[in-house]
C-alpha cells in the first residue's frame, strides 16, 4: 500500500469495495438464437467492477491500465456519477458522485476519446460559449481560459472551423479546451489520445501534464498506449475483469515483472546461443546478431563479463517494452491471484 | 437567467446550422404547402357530404385543420429534432456529457435542437385559423385569447410531455423509433373535432393519448365555445403529464448505464 503514510491527509477520491455489477442478455447465434432472444432473453451477471478500493491525493496523475473490458471505464463512470454502483463506495472531492449536486459536475470534467461533446455541423467556439453559459463562467474568467488554452493547443485557427472539418487531432484539442473551460479540479479522461497519430498524441500528453502543473487538478487516465501512461503517471492501477491487481509506483511493478534488462548485440564473428547463454537467457541469436535478457540486478556485471570474453562491433542496452511487460502483467494475473496478490 | 441565455445561445446555433442548408429550406417549404393542401382539401371534400361533422361546421373545422398544422409544425420543429437527438445519445452514449453538466439534464436533452424551417407549418397553421375565423366573421375579444393562449400553452406542454415519455423509453429499448410513428398515426386524428369519434375512442383521445387537449379545446377556445371544464381539465392534464414525464426522466436516468464503450 505505497500511499498509506498519507492516510491523514484528504484524499480527493476515496473508493471503497466499489462493486458494478450489470445484467446482460446472452443472444445465441444466428437467426434461430436471436429469434428465441426476442422472445425470451437470458440475463447473465457480469461482474464490470468487483470489490476494488484505492485511493486518490490531490494533484497525482494516476493512470488506469487494463485489457478491454477491464472496467476502467465502468470505474470512471461511477466516479462521473453516471453509474450507481452495486456495493461498495465511491467519494470524490466529498460528494457521492451518483447525486449528481451541481456543487459537484462544477468540479469535474468527463473527457472520452471516442465520443464527442462537440456540435458536428458547427465551430467548437459554439459549444464553448454554450458551455460557458452553463457553467455559469464570467467572461473575463472565459476570456483568460481561452486565451491560455489557445496558447497551449493553438486553438485560434482551429476553433473558428466546423467541427466537422477538423481532422482527428484538431478536433480532440478542442474537445480537450471545451471540457476544461470550467478549469475542472479532477480530470476523468477515458483514451483521450485514441486513434491520433504519434506526435499529436505527444502533444495531448504535454498538454495533460501542464494543466496538471498549472492547476493541481487531479487526473485519473485511461489509454491503450503505454507511452500515455509511462509519460504522465508515475502511478498506475491495474484492473483486469473487474478486479484490481496492482496499485502503486510504475517503475516497481516494472523491476516485478519484469526484472531483465535487454542487451542487443552486433557480434564481429558467427557465434552461436549456447556460447551465448552464460551471460543471460538467449531471446534470439543468428551469427552476428543476437538479443540477451539479463537480470536487472547483475546486468552490468554481465555486460562486462560479456565484452571481455566475446568479440562484439556494437551493443545497445534497452529496458523491455511496456506493452510486453503490461502482458506479461495479464499473463500472471491467473498465477498471482492464486497467492493473494494484490 | 442562465436558462434563457442558453436557448438563445441553442437558437443561434440552428440558425447558424440551417443557414447552411438553403435547398433544404426551399424542398420543405414545398412539402409543407403540400401538406397543408392536402389537409385543407380533405376537410373540404368531407364538407361536400355534410354540413356539419360532430357538430363542426365547415368552417370551424377549418380552425381545428390550421391548429392541427400548427401544432404539428411545433412538433417537428422543436420536439421531434430533440427526441431523435436523445434516441441518438443514448444509442452512442454521448448522454453522459448531458448527464455530467450542472444544468437540468431534461432541459439540455429536450431543448436544443430546433428544426427552424419547419416555423413555415406554424405560420401556415395560423394563416389558416386567421382565414377560417375571417369567414366565420367572428373577432374575438381580449379574453377569448387570453383563453386560446393558455389552452395553445397546455397544448404544447401535453404534447411535449408525450413525446419526452417516448423519448425517455429509449434509455430502455435504445431504439424507439416505432413509438414515434405511432404516436404520428395517433395524432392524425387531430385533424377532426374530437365529437366526430364515438364511444371508447372519444374517451381514448381525450383522456389516454389527449388529442382533444391538442387540437379540438383550443379550437373551441378561439371560437368562444370553450366549457369551464375543459379549461381547468386543460391545466390539470398539462402539469400531470409535464410532472409525470419529468418525474420518468428522473427515473430512467437512475437506472441509466451507459451504453458502454
Amino acid at each position: 500500500m505505497p500511499f498509506a503514510f498519507f492516510i491523514s491527509m484528504a484524499y480527493q477520491i476515496e473508493v471503497t469495495h466499489l462493486s458494478k455489477h450489470y445484467q446482460v442478455h446472452e443472444k445465441e447465434p444466428g437467426l434461430m438464437g436471436s429469434l428465441r432472444s426476442f422472445v425470451a432473453r437470458k440475463y447473465r451477471a457480469v461482474k464490470a467492477v468487483d470489490d476494488v478500493s484505492f485511493n486518490i491525493g490531490q494533484g497525482e496523475m494516476v493512470g488506469f491500465l487494463g485489457p478491454n473490458g477491464a472496467g476502467k471505464t465502468t470505474t470512471l463512470k461511477v466516479l462521473a456519477g453516471l453509474l450507481y454502483p452495486t456495493s461498495g463506495k465511491a467519494t470524490v472531492l466529498g460528494f457521492t458522485p451518483n447525486k449528481r449536486e451541481n456543487a459537484y459536475l462544477k468540479q469535474f470534467t468527463l473527457v472520452m476519446g471516442q465520443k464527442q461533446q462537440l456540435m458536428w455541423d458547427l465551430p467548437a467556439q459554439e459549444t464553448f460559449l454554450v458551455n460557458q453559459a452553463i457553467y455559469e463562467i464570467p467572461r473575463a474568467q472565459y476570456d483568460a481560459t481561452i486565451k491560455e488554452l489557445d496558447d497551449l493547443l493553438e486553438l485560434g485557427p482551429i476553433m473558428k472551423k466546423q467541427v466537422r472539418k477538423l481532422s482527428l487531432g484538431e478536433r480532440m484539442k478542442c474537445e480537450l479546451a471545451a471540457a476544461l473551460l470550467h478549469r475542472p479540479r479532477v480530470l476523468f479522461l477515458d483514451e483521450p489520445t485514441i486513434g491520433l497519430d504519434v506526435t499529436m498524441q505527444a502533444r495531448i500528453r504535454e498538454f495533460i501534464a501542464e494543466y496538471n502543473r498549472r492547476y493541481g487538478a487531479t487526473v485519473m487516465l485511461t489509454s491503450h498506449y503505454m507511452a500515455d501512461v509511462t509519460a504522465l503517471c508515475d502511478r498506475i492501477i491495474v484492473i483486469d475483469k473487474g478486479r484490481l491487481f496492482y496499485d502503486g509506483n510504475f517503475r516497481a511493478l516494472i523491476e516485478r515483472v519484469a526484472p531483465y534488462k535487454i542487451i542487443k548485440l552486433q557480434l564481429a564473428q558467427p557465434t552461436t546461443a549456447e556460447a551465448l547463454a552464460q551471460f543471460g537467457q538467449v531471446e534470439s541469436c543468428n551469427g552476428l546478431t543476437a538479443v540477451l535478457h539479463v537480470p536487472r540486478a547483475t546486468a552490468t556485471e554481465s555486460a562486462a563479463r560479456l565484452l571481455s570474453q566475446v568479440k562484439v562491433e556494437d551493443v545497445t542496452f534497452e529496458e523491455p517494452p511496456v506493452e510486453d511487460i503490461i502482458r506479461e502483467v495479464f499473463a500472471g494475473i491467473g498465477k498471482d491471484e492464486a497467492r493473494g496478490a494484490r | 437567467m442562465r436558462y434563457i441565455k442558453l436557448i438563445g445561445l441553442f437558437l443561434k446555433a440552428n440558425i447558424l446550422v440551417e443557414l447552411e442548408y438553403r435547398a433544404n429550406f426551399i424542398a420543405h417549404s414545398l412539402v409543407s404547402l403540400g401538406w397543408v393542401s392536402i389537409t385543407i382539401i380533405g376537410t373540404t371534400v368531407f364538407f361536400t357530404q355534410t354540413d356539419t361533422i360532430g357538430g363542426w361546421t365547415f368552417y370551424e373545422t377549418l380552425v381545428i385543420s390550421g391548429l392541427f398544422t400548427l401544432m404539428g409544425g411545433l412538433i417537428q420543429m422543436l420536439l421531434q429534432p430533440n427526441i431523435q437527438k436523445i434516441i441518438e445519445m443514448v444509442r452512442v452514449g454521448t448522454m453522459d456529457f448531458v448527464l455530467t453538466k450542472p444544468v437540468n439534464s431534461q432541459f439540455m436533452a429536450s431543448m436544443r435542437y430546433a428544426q427552424l424551417f419547419s416555423l413555415v407549418d406554424v405560420i401556415a397553421g395560423g394563416v389558416i385559423i386567421a382565414f377560417a375565423l375571417g369567414r366565420i366573421g367572428f373577432s374575438p375579444d381580449g379574453l377569448t385569447l387570453l383563453l386560446f393562449a393558455v389552452m395553445l400553452l397546455m397544448a404544447v406542454v401535453i404534447v411535449y410531455s408525450i413525446w419526452m415519455v417516448m423519448a425517455t423509453c429509449s434509455f430502455w429499448f435504445v431504439k424507439v423509433g416505432n413509438l414515434t410513428e405511432l404516436f404520428n398515426s395517433v395524432y392524425d386524428t387531430g385533424r377532426f373535432p374530437v365529437s366526430t369519434y364515438q364511444g371508447v375512442l372519444r374517451i381514448v383521445l381525450t383522456l389516454v393519448i389527449p388529442i382533444a387537449f391538442i387540437t379540438t379545446f383550443p379550437a373551441q377556445a378561439i371560437l368562444g365555445k370553450l366549457e369551464p371544464g375543459m379549461f381547468v381539465g386543460a391545466l390539470v392534464m398539462g402539469a400531470v403529464m409535464f410532472a409525470f414525464s419529468a418525474w420518468f426522466w428522473r427515473y430512467a436516468i437512475g437506472r441509466y448505464s451507459s451504453a458502454s464503450s
